[in-house]
């Protein structure tokens, strides 16, 4: 089979056209398994990269102090006394928040930054290189200008203080989130200039993040962190991982049911085909057999055919899998992976993150299959005497 | 050059289509086979294309024994030596005229310009070439037999083998069986026939006409 029989080839073609409605049935079947494996991992691995993503930029561990249930300042003194555990390397006081825009009823997520701190998200990084802000100066992204924008606010922008009164400070630039919707109502500004804003005393910020040099250790030092303050929210990185992919939702019964039903059509055509083909299909093989072709070029045109007819379906449902999930955006069926606040809530987004592994999976548990309910049923019937043609 | 050895042939637990029949074939010998139906002629003529082996005996081709040789080396022996016109054509309806007739030299892999040429020649000597790319199932029953002789002549084989070919025909068109049948023998064929048509009988080139019965010469 080093050389590829376009006459075989043709033939294995025009096979498959001559049992048309047979083959189209397969082909269904075949396609719309494929699709839903497909995406299925899709939209799987594209929201676990994106993730992984997010995981990346956060720090190792962050804490957070309430106060009766509320969100409350945490001080700098704090700050201190953890930085003496074992294994942290180094910690900073951080002042972000959520800042709830009345007029035009969106939440804007202030950033406050220290251009002498070090900085986790490279997007925040390219930005603080390119400007440099005063602290009567915030970048907003696009989406936050053109909210400002319906407000008529052009060049700057009027916080309201806790204590009522407003800070104003100047829009210096804006910039383009890209894929990092969840960025996308970022405004950042001085740490001063949000511990303003906020209401926070000089020696106050809204969290601590901690940096761990062994990665192995983050789990030991946030239980001791949570023995040393009681009050405190301690999110580790990999518990934060942990909670976001509780907000993967495998189990519904739409998906899995429609799953289910292809998967047994698609068993029930593999059966069909391995108990043997229909006399007409047999006397066929007799023909060629009668005309000279030997076992293995019959076998030569049914593996085409086979391959012929499971690879068209394959790239078919691979094909309309791609499109649903990446260009539509899985409608329909995105709810059943993820659950309705991850979209909302949490703005993930289904980027292309392709892993090759599982569309390779998906492959070998089908195509491969399917060929061979093909060829041993005729690699049967070709080992037979061909006398039954002369009758 | 075609020889049968005390060949039987036995179907299943006992039919016995053919029992201990010793045959010798010619070169250029135009046989009839006759006998009336469940005789064995078919079954004569399996064993001779290699599309089954006797039970016991040999079946030997130019000194070849085709009986006892393997699938590879039958397929290439009935591709090269063997040409059939069966008695239901077993052309393949929903292919073209072409296609058909080319069918034996598929797994070749031979040029596109000596296919064109192959099916053209035998399409011309059968007088068929005008129809080359209609469907099969779209021909009158006359046209699919001479298909199914264009088929059976693409390699030139020594050996033609017809079973019941006038089966489906009427007088007429079997009578213009015959013609193409002289042809074939001016030509040097082997030619066994299996019939029980009697037009077949008295003709004047035919050189031998053999009974069965029951599977045994009579
Ligand atoms: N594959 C088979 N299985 C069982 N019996 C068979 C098989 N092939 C042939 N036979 C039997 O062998 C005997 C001879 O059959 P064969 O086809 O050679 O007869 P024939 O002379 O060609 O008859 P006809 O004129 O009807 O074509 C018959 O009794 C037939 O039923
Ligand atoms: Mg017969």
């Amino acid at each position: 089979m080093s050389k590829i029989n376009f006459y075989l080839l043709e033939y294995a073609y025009s096979y498959i056209l001559r049992h048309k409605n047979k083959n189209i049935f397969i082909v269904t079947i075949f396609t719309l398994l494929v699709a839903l494996l497909t995406t299925l991992f899709f939209v799987t691995s594209s929201l676990r990269y994106e993730l992984k993503e997010r995981i990346a930029n956060q720090s190792d561990i962050i804490i957070q102090n309430y106060k009766a249930g509320m969100p409350a300042a945490i001080d700098i003194s704090v700050l201190n006394k953890l930085l003496e555990i074992k294994g942290v390397t180094a910690g900073k006081l951080e002042i972000d928040g959520k800042y709830y825009f009345k007029p035009k009823e969106s939440i804007f997520y202030l950033l406050g930054v220290d251009a002498f701190e070090m900085q986790n998200d490279p997007m925040v990084i390219k930005l603080l290189e390119k400007y440099e802000l005063s602290d009567s100066e915030i970048l907003v992204s696009r989406n936050v200008q053109d909210i400002m924008h319906q407000a008529y606010y052009k060049e700057y922008f009027n916080f309201i203080k806790p204590d009522g009164s407003l800070q104003k400070v100047s829009i210096k630039a804006s910039f383009d989130v890209g894929e990092r919707v969840e960025l996308k109502n970022l405004i950042i500004m001085n740490k001063d200039t949000a511990r303003e804003i906020f209401g926070y005393g000089v020696d106050e910020g809204s969290g601590i993040a901690l940096s761990v040099a062994n990665k192995n250790e983050l789990e030991s030092i946030s239980s001791k962190i949570r023995l040393l303050l009681p009050n405190a929210k301690v999110t580790s990185k990999d518990e934060l991982l942990l909670e976001y992919e509780k907000l993967f939702n495998y189990d519904s019964g739409v998906f899995l049911s429609l799953f289910v039903i292809a998967l047994f059509t698609f068993f029930i055509i593999i059966y069909d085909k391995a108990n043997g083909l229909s006399s007409e299909e047999k006397r066929e093989i007799g023909i060629l057999k009668a005309i000279g072709w030997c076992i293995e070029d019959v076998l030569h045109a049914k593996f085409y055919e086979a391959t012929l007819l499971s690879f068209f379906s394959f790239i078919l449902g691979l094909g309309i899998a791609f499109v649903y999930v990446f260009i539509f955006k899985a409608p329909l069926l995105g709810r059943i992976f993820i659950h309705e606040n991850m979209l909302e809530i949490h703005n993930f987004q289904l980027n292309i993150h392709i892993e090759l592994s599982y569309i390779l999976l998906i492959f070998l548990l089908s195509v491969p299959v399917y060929i061979a309910a093909t060829l041993i049923p005729s690699w049967r019937v070709a080992t037979l005497d061909a006398d039954e043609v002369m009758r | 050059m075609i020889k049968l050895k005390n060949v039987s042939k036995i179907y299943g637990k006992n039919i016995k289509a053919l029992q201990d029949i010793s045959l010798e074939f010619s070169e250029g010998e135009l046989i009839v086979l006759k006998g009336v139906s469940g005789s064995g002629k078919s079954t004569v003529l399996s064993l001779i294309a290699g599309l089954s082996k006797p039970t016991a005996g040999e079946v030997i081709v130019d000194g070849k024994k085709i009986s006892k040789m393997l699938d590879h080396f039958t397929a290439s022996y009935r591709r090269e030596n063997i040409g059939i016109v069966f008695q239901k054509y077993n052309l393949i309806p929903d292919l073209s005229v072409e296609e058909n007739v080319l069918l034996p030299l598929f797994p070749l892999n031979l040029s596109r310009e000596l296919m064109r040429q192959k099916a053209k020649r035998v399409l011309e000597i059968f007088s068929i070439a005008h129809k080359v790319s209609l469907m099969v199932r779209n021909l009158s029953g006359g046209e699919q037999q001479r298909v199914a002789i264009a088929r059976a002549n693409i390699n030139d084989p020594k050996i033609i083998l017809a079973d019941e070919p006038t089966a489906n025909l009427d007088e007429k068109l079997s009578r213009e069986f015959i013609e193409i049948l002289r042809e074939l023998k001016s030509k040097k064929r082997t030619i066994i026939v299996a019939t029980h048509d009697p037009l077949f009988f008295e003709l004047d080139f035919v050189d031998r006409v053999i009974n069965l019965e029951h599977g045994k010469l009579l």
